[in-house]
């Protein structure tokens, strides 16, 4: 399997007014083209820093990204993002359909495609005909399916979503998390995301990236030998499950 | 018979209970006899004046100053906000300099336009662009700085530059910001527009009420004042009815 990104010895300093923070230290790890990796850790332990490095947002201090082999110096084109608040990502002033259709800009699409990638993308989050609709009209969830749409309607080989279910409730929740692995499943896109949430990234993951300490190492990259497909009520009921959210919890708490 | 009441406007009702107490006191109470002439006959003046040319002439040379200086104003602060708003350092280091004239009173400025410009409808465009050209401009840059940055990074997350920045984001974020800058300006539009008549010989309304004044026209004075209000309602409810149009994602 072709890996899809590769993190190399990546370090990050914030230089403020009062100080030199260091929130990574020698950062490494790869992902394999389709996988679903989370990264997981404490708060304020430098996940969404993690990210920001990896959008392109922000430069390492040390280190380098590379995305199928090449350094990223500003945001990867086939990469797209889904981030905890919705509210803050989407455009009041635009429609549903005017929101996701403004990233398809940057794309060579006739009219007649765009419309068709907008219809798409809703009807694989299960928001079919909410177009016209604008995101202060729709619910937390919707308004995060719309993200999610607008990320598929790119057609990224990457996505990247920080703690993206974190502000929804707990049924809305567990309905995001199975449409992602069906994206996944559909689409074949290698997925990144930050969680608070253990047993959401045992539930989501291929492996996940346990971050820990002051500054961040990765303290150990866990496989979830679980198999696919994972359903909410049985995988949950795994004993495998217990035991990888039980490893992993104990990583996180610094308790093992 | 169509269901609908007969609703009378709050606001008519107040017009006409202030006329009546106008009248009253200006009939039999303390304004009796004084300079000051009663409602009826300034009322009466006023529909006369409407059947005059000059009175038209006036109104229009008023509008026209306010409403040339209000549109240069906004040609000019908004594209200068934006470019302000946009850098940290221009922001800090113009902000000084424009609170600075922000604060200056027009009128205080009116010998220098006169010497300038002479008394003319091009002085009253003039003084109108500076009194509300910097609030406007630091209204702009501010709205500009507001712009969520979690919205701006998930632009630049999806590859989009300054530009659309600027288009999809930035001026939208600040456009309630620009609204309010705009509904100020506009007021103060027309009051520099009348200022600029009455002390700087700028011609429109402004200078008919110094001319009505001077002669001792004290209902032609009135009647013009009745107009000058008219007018800035008539403006004002305007623009709030255009905004609510355009940012209506605010409302609620
Ligand atoms: N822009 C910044 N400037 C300075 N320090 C920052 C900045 N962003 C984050 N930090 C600091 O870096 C650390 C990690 O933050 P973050 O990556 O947001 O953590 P997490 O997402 O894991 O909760 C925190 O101590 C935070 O205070
Ligand atoms: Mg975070």
């Amino acid at each position: 399997m072709a890996i899809a990104i590769a993190v190399n010895g990546v370090s990050m300093e914030y230089k403020t007014p009062k100080g030199t923070t260091h929130v990574l230290d020698n950062v490494s790890y790869e992902v394999q083209d389709g996988h679903f990796v989370s990264i997981v850790g404490p708060s304020g332990v430098g996940k969404t820093t993690l990210l920001r490095l990896l959008t392109g947002l922000a430069q390492p201090t040390a280190g380098e990204i590379l995305v199928r082999g090449k350094r990223i110096s500003s945001s990867p084109d086939d990469l797209a993002v889904v981030l905890q608040d919705y509210t803050r990502s989407l455009m009041p002033w635009l429609s549903v359909e005017k929101n996701i259709a403004l990233p398809l800009k940057n794309q060579k699409l006739t009219k007649a495609e765009r419309k068709e990638r907008i219809t798409a993308s809703l009807a694989e989050v299960g928001l079919e005909g909410a177009e016209s609709k604008y995101p202060w009209q729709l619910s937390g969830g919707m308004q995060q399916r719309v993200s999610i749409a607008r990320a598929l309607a790119v057609r990224p080989s990457i996505l990247v979503m920080d703690e993206p279910f974190a502000s929804v409730d707990a049924q809305t929740r567990f309905d995001l998390e199975d449409l992602v692995l069906k994206v996944r499943d559909d689409f074949g896109i290698t997925t990144l995301m930050v969680t608070h949430d253990i047993d959401e990234a045992v539930y989501l993951s291929d492996e996940i990236v346990v971050l820990q300490g002051k500054p961040a190492k990765v303290r150990d990259v866990v496989k979830v030998d679980i198999p696919f497909p994972r359903s909410q009520m049985e995988t949950r009921n795994d004993a495998r499950f217990a035991d990888l959210r039980t490893h992993v919890y104990g990583m996180v708490r610094g308790l093992e | 018979m169509s269901g609908k009441p007969l609703r009378i406007p709050a606001g008519l009702v107040s017009a006409v209970v202030a006329l009546l107490i106008w009248q009253i006191a200006t009939t039999w109470g303390p304004l009796a006899g004084t300079s000051v002439p009663t409602a009826t006959s300034t009322l009466a003046e006023l529909w006369n004046m409407l059947f005059m040319s000059e009175t038209w002439d006036s109104i229009w040379q008023t509008i026209q100053m306010a409403l040339y200086g209000f549109l240069i104003a906004v040609a000019i602060a908004i594209p200068v906000g934006i470019l302000i708003g946009l850098s940290r350092f221009a922001f800090i280091s113009t902000k000084f300099t424009f609170d600075f004239f922000k604060v200056i009173p027009p009128i205080v400025i009116i010998p220098i336009t006169i010497l300038v410009f002479g008394p003319t409808l091009q002085m009253g465009v003039f003084l109108v662009v500076f009194a509300i050209v910097f609030a406007l401009a630091v209204q702009t840059a501010y709205g500009v700085r507001d712009a969520d940055p979690v919205l701006i990074e998930t632009m630049r997350c999806y590859g989009m530059g300054r530009a659309k920045q600027v288009l999809f984001a930035r001026l939208p974020a600040a456009s309630p910001f620009i609204a309010i800058g705009i509904r100020i300006s506009v007021s103060a539009a027309m009051i520099v527009a009348v200022v600029a008549g009455l002390v700087g010989g700028a011609p429109g309304l402004g200078h008919d009420l110094l001319l009505a004044q001077t002669n001792g026209q004290n209902t032609v004075t009135f009647a013009i004042v009745l107009i000058l209000g008219i007018l800035g309602l008539a403006v004002s409810r305007l623009v709030v009815f255009l905004q609510r149009r355009l940012i209506f994602w605010t409302a609620s």
